[in-house]
């Protein structure tokens, strides 16, 4: 991280993925919130590919540290491996989008394009992590974006992995005195994302959040 | 527990995947090291390898800079890289044992 800091990639960057989960807890304090297993990988969230200030060959940085270009898929998405950690990059898919992987020249490397991703761009906060700030997608984008996510996965036990993780942070949030922000944003997505949400809640048997989105 | 399972069984396989890569890069490193040795005063390098079990010196004679530096850099990759292979291997050893749980080998 603070590699990718010092060479001024970070800025530019949103961590996504279930590492978001330990880095809320100072934004939690105060309420209950508890961490659940993660796994290694780390996702890296690209906003805006085409306006990426940085230019650095992200291979060669990460490489005295043991870091190793790693592929993964049929379509050959690059990833950074190192036993503590995985690293991948991600941009969010528009349209009917594309299926292979796509260049990020400025950092020498390439990253997958998934959807529902500019949902987690919208809103970012700024948490500190020894001395270094890394944004992260507010708790409700977030949450809401796992819900719908979920009823997506092919494996069941990822699926029940992220519906967990959303109703453990859209319980902290409700703790914390933020339904009616949760309410907002859920108002602000489109009607079909709007939709997955509820069934979302639904499949996860979360009659009360629901109410609280309903009213 | 399927939670637990399914991250455990997914960090084998990223562990599985992890030992195949760092075989690759083990393998792209220029093989042997160098070994400097002085004649009269001028300076020859020779490339000592295992080849076969025995140990084989190679006369390279004089080398650029460049040349001494980048067998230096892979010296210091095999050194760093094996480490990390042990590494991933102990992961591998521990992620199948925590999966088979109490079922026989």
């Amino acid at each position: 991280m603070r590699r990718l800091d010092k060479a001024g990639i970070l800025r530019d960057l949103i961590v996504i993925g279930s590492w978001c989960i330990p880095f809320y807890e100072s934004y939690f304090s105060g309420v209950k919130y508890s961490l659940s297993i993660r796994t290694r990988d780390i996702d890296f969230l690209i906003p805006r590919p085409s306006s990426f200030r940085a230019k650095i060959d992200l291979e060669q940085l990460l490489k005295d540290l043991g870091f190793i270009l790693g592929f993964k898929g049929e379509q050959g998405v690059m990833k950074l491996e190192h036993p503590d950690l995985i690293i991948e990059f991600l941009v969010p898919k528009s349209g009917r989008g594309r299926e292979r992987p796509v260049p990020l020249p400025e950092l020498r490397f390439n990253a997958q394009a998934l959807r529902f991703l500019s949902f987690l761009t919208s809103d970012t906060i700024a948490v500190s992590i020894d001395d270094v700030t890394v944004t992260l997608p507010h708790p409700v984008n977030f949450a809401l974006h796992k819900l719908i996510v979920f009823q997506r996965r092919q494996k069941g036990d990822k699926a029940m992995k992220d519906r967990d993780t959303a109703i453990r942070i859209l319980k902290a949030l409700i703790d914390k005195g933020e339904s009616a922000r949760i309410k907002a944003v859920f108002q602000s997505v489109p009607r079909g994302w709007q939709q997955k949400i509820m069934t979302g809640l639904d499949l996860a048997e979360e009659p009360k959040i629901a109410k609280i989105l309903e009213y | 527990m399927g939670v637990i399972k399914g991250v455990l069984k997914e960090e084998l396989k990223n562990s599985l995947q992890m030992k195949k890569d760092y075989e690759r890069e083990l393998k792209k490193l220029p093989q042997g090291s160098l070994v400097k040795k002085t004649i009269k005063g001028h300076e020859y390098y020779y490339l000592v390898q295992r080849v076969k079990g025995k140990v084989k010196f190679t006369y390279k004679g004089k080398l650029s800079e460049e040349e001494v530096r980048k067998y230096k850099e892979a010296k210091e990759y095999r050194a760093k890289y094996r480490k990390l292979l042990s590494q991933v291997k102990r992961q591998i050893v521990f992620l199948r044992s925590a999966l088979r749980g109490k079922k026989p080998i």
